[in-house]
């Protein structure tokens, strides 16, 4: 009895053995540092060759697409800007203003790199605010 | 009309009060008219309900833009049908939603419960309308669907276009009903636990709910990635993003629930580890709810965001606490004295399935929440995206599929060698033969060899058992369509089960196959020009515009050919809608989806460079639609479990209430 018992023990530290493992490298591999535009400068040059995430707005009329559909533009975080150019799907909703999050490499020449672009709009989204401007343009 | 429903709105919240004082002073005293009270009181929050609900419906097609709600999430060209689905596609309407079909479920296990009994019954009607009472606080003092602005506007913001879609309509109905049901085995379980009636009555009910909850939450799934797949427009039906990531956590713990329920129900045992794994499900519709509602951790599709987490968090903590609480209470009570003989038996490999499923959710859990964790410890905000997840869940998961094979062949108690060669032998061969014959055919990828060749084992495994019923029944002389038939509706759960396993596998092989063999071609081009992707040919031929009510349409005409001749003619789009009183979002890209059984051609028209030039990417995703045929099949088998039983041999008359008899 003492001995089933024992495999069950060994064959349980296992299962836990194995998850732990997968999730430890697992986050050891992807994981990814989420800055600010502010944190990713002050992380020059330590950041260059690093994967990150960075999230800012995008800066009104800076977007210029190139004939293979890929895409430059510049995100600011309100004083400091950087520069971005990414190859991919363009999400729908990316446009001037709206609040993009790239995720790739910075580098040396202050360029980033994304190859993931997201954008989303979750502050405005359900605000009164709009009501109240189409009101004022009715009246 | 909002009105009426605003009334009804607190009644249904002091009801809901009403219900829980009833039940649980009736219960104590034994004073049977408080217990009916309750009841009572029980069934009619639900009709209340229905009223807020038509109300609020009333008042969106009717685009009442003085009530928030309304003005935030319909306008004026919005379609009929889309201005109804409007009711679940803000907060408040969500939180309507969730306690529209929580008191829906309530009063059908109300309904169906015996009055006469005032031991336990009681208890379940007591948790279940707690939990009621806190949503319907939420949408009677914080969120207000029928909250007014201070004055009319003339247009409302609309409705997000991405959710103008026929399966937006459906699919968080469906996840609701599976997310929500999760709540009534939850109820029996701390019920008996309460009332310390732990027979296991409460456990054949919890099972039966679980699984119709886990049915609504499976398609419910699918039907949220097939719309993503086919509104999202990145190529792609799952992304791990937070909101997905809440309904696939109770997901899991609720399979791994129905596989060691069967152990209890067989032989008593694991009966503490059945209600911890309800307790955590349960849990964990809470914390999905709390993460896509609150909006604490980002999500590109978080669609609603209020200041509600601090009342969630607080319910959270409250429902974790007062479980765990009263489980200690009782965890003498539920021992067993059954223990398990071998590691090499069914109920080790449905332990290891729990483990796995267990496991699979934590780190899930884990995952969607290292944001937060990162950003207290370090104070750094750190993310782990998709690669995290796929990284630790395909080997739980290949492991798992393995298991779906070994489940079902190995014995009870103690399998010997004998057992193991006798079952294993063909479905092993099978495996290893599938495994074989893709590696000739250059398959180098050996996370989808594994996968296949398990694929291949379980398939085998399922068939064989089919085989193994019928043959014992033909060779009696049985037709033998009439004996599968027979044999599948007197042993409805079981094959039932084995049903839901095909389903699962046709899902497996559609996932392996498209996240591992996709294809993707990206190209900018003149009318006139064509490029390649696979197989295929795509030659653009025109731009065309069109304009109607809602949107100026930009659609792409492409001739699809393949081998020389041309098969198709496929219409990626980019509209813009005219619209702009609404939201930031007025471009949609519309994919042009071409699926057959061997792939999905998958065109984006990415961008509209001139009348004549265009950019376009197209993918290929190998399999795609054998996850949607999967989805038909776990429904089918799923639905099998759960049919009553009609064998008139073996039930007396007697027993013909057996649904209501049980439930007593």
């Amino acid at each position: 009895m003492l001995k089933g018992k024992l495999k069950f023990i060994f064959a349980i530290i296992i299962i836990a053995g194995a998850i732990s493992y997968l999730v430890f490298s697992g986050v050891k591999d992807t994981m990814v540092y989420y800055l600010t535009i502010d944190e990713l400068q002050a992380k020059v040059p330590d950041v260059y060759g690093e994967r990150v995430r960075v999230s800012g707005t995008v800066v009104p009329g800076t977007i210029e697409k190139d004939n293979n559909g890929d895409i430059k533009f510049k995100i600011t975080d309100g004083t400091n800007k950087i520069n971005v150019n990414y190859s991919g799907i363009i999400p729908d909703i990316f446009a001037d203003d709206v609040e993009a999050v790239v995720e790739g490499n910075y580098t040396q020449q202050n360029v980033f790199i994304a190859d993931i672009l997201l954008a989303k709009c979750p502050t405005k989204y359900e605000s009164d605010e709009k009501l109240y401007e189409s009101q004022k343009g009715s009246t | 009309m909002y009105q009426i429903g605003n009334v009804c709105v607190y009644f249904a919240f002091f009801l809901s009060l009403y219900t829980v004082a009833s039940s649980l002073i009736g219960a104590r005293y034994k004073h049977r008219d408080l217990v009916e009270s309750g009841r009572n009181s029980a069934i009619s929050i639900f009709i209340l309900l229905i009223i807020v609900s038509l109300s609020l419906v009333y008042e969106l097609i009717n685009t009442n833009f003085n009530l928030r709600y309304v003005a935030l999430n319909t306008s004026t060209d919005l379609p009929t049908i889309y201005r109804f689905t409007a009711l679940w596609a803000g907060q408040a309407g969500s939180l309507l939603l969730w306690c529209l079909v929580l008191s829906f479920f309530s009063s059908i296990v109300v309904f169906f419960s015996n009055k006469r009994d005032l031991d336990y019954q009681p208890y379940v009607v007591v948790v279940l309308y707690t939990v009621l009472a806190f949503f319907l606080y939420l949408i009677t003092f914080v969120e207000n669907p029928f909250a007014l602005l201070p004055f009319t506007p003339n247009e409302g913001r609309g409705l997000n276009p991405i959710l103008q879609n026929g399966y937006m309509a459906i699919h968080p109905v469906t996840l609701y009903l599976g997310y929500v049901g999760l709540t009534i085995p939850f109820a029996f379980g701390m019920a008996a636990l309460i009332s310390g009636r732990l027979n296991d009555a409460w456990i054949r009910h919890s099972r039966r709910w679980t699984i119709l909850a886990w049915t609504f939450l499976s398609v419910g799934l699918l039907l949220g990635a097939r719309w993503a797949y086919l509104e999202l427009g990145w190529g792609g039906y799952w992304a791990w993003d937070p909101v997905e990531n809440a309904a696939f956590m109770p997901w899991l713990t609720a399979t791994a629930f129905l596989h060691s329920v069967m152990i209890q129900e067989r032989n008593g045992m694991l009966r503490k580890w059945n209600i911890i794994l309800l307790i955590i499900t349960f849990f964990l519709t809470l914390f999905g709810t709390f993460i896509t509602r609150s909006g604490i951790i980002s999500s590109v599709h978080s669609f609603a965001q209020s200041d509600i987490g601090p009342l969630f968090l607080g319910f959270i903590s409250f429902v974790l606490i007062f479980s765990f609480g009263i489980f200690l209470y009782r965890i003498k009570e539920l021992e067993s004295e059954e223990n398990f003989d071998s590691i090499i038996s069914r109920e080790s490999a449905f332990i290891f399935n729990n483990l796995l499923f267990l496991g699979a959710a934590f780190t899930v859990f884990l995952g969607t929440i290292f944001p937060i964790i990162s950003e207290a410890v370090t104070g750094e905000k750190i993310l782990v995206g998709p690669p995290f997840f796929n990284k630790v869940n395909v080997p739980i998961g290949l492991v798992l599929i393995f298991l779906m094979g070994v489940g079902p062949l190995i014995s009870w108690r103690k399998a010997t060698p004998e057992n193991l060669k006798k079952n294993f032998l063909v479905p092993l061969i099978v495996g290893l033969i599938v495994g074989t014959v893709l590696f000739a055919l250059k398959i180098r990828d050996i996370t989808a060899l594994l996968s296949f060749s398990f694929c291949g084992f379980v398939v085998a495994t399922v068939v064989t058992e089919f085989y193994k019923g019928v043959s014992v029944r033909s060779s009696r002389g049985e037709n033998i369509f009439v004996s599968l038939t027979t044999m599948i509706s007197r042993n409805n759960r079981r094959y039932g089960g084995y049903i839901v396993h095909l389903g699962v596998v046709l899902i497996v092989i559609g996932i392996t196959a498209s996240s591992t063999f996709n294809s993707e071609v990206q190209a900018t081009l003149n009318t006139g020009e064509s490029f390649a992707v696979g197989e295929y040919e795509l030659t653009f031929v025109k731009l065309e515009t069109y304009t109607n009510d809602a949107k100026n349409g930009t659609k792409a005409v492409l001739l699809l050919s393949t081998g020389g001749k041309t098969i198709d003619t496929v219409y990626p789009e980019k509209n813009i809608y005219r619209y702009e009183g609404n939201r930031e979002i007025n471009k949609e890209t519309e994919v042009s989806l071409r699926s057959t059984y061997k792939d999905d051609l998958y065109i984006i028209l990415s961008n509209v460079n001139s009348n004549t030039n265009a950019t376009f990417r197209a993918i290929i995703n190998p399999m795609v639609s054998w996850i949607w045929a999967g989805g038909f099949v776990v429904l089918f088998g799923a639905l099998i479990t759960m049919m009553p039983k009609f064998s008139k041999r073996r039930v007396p008359s007697t027993e013909n209430m057996g649904f209501k008899a049980e439930k007593a």
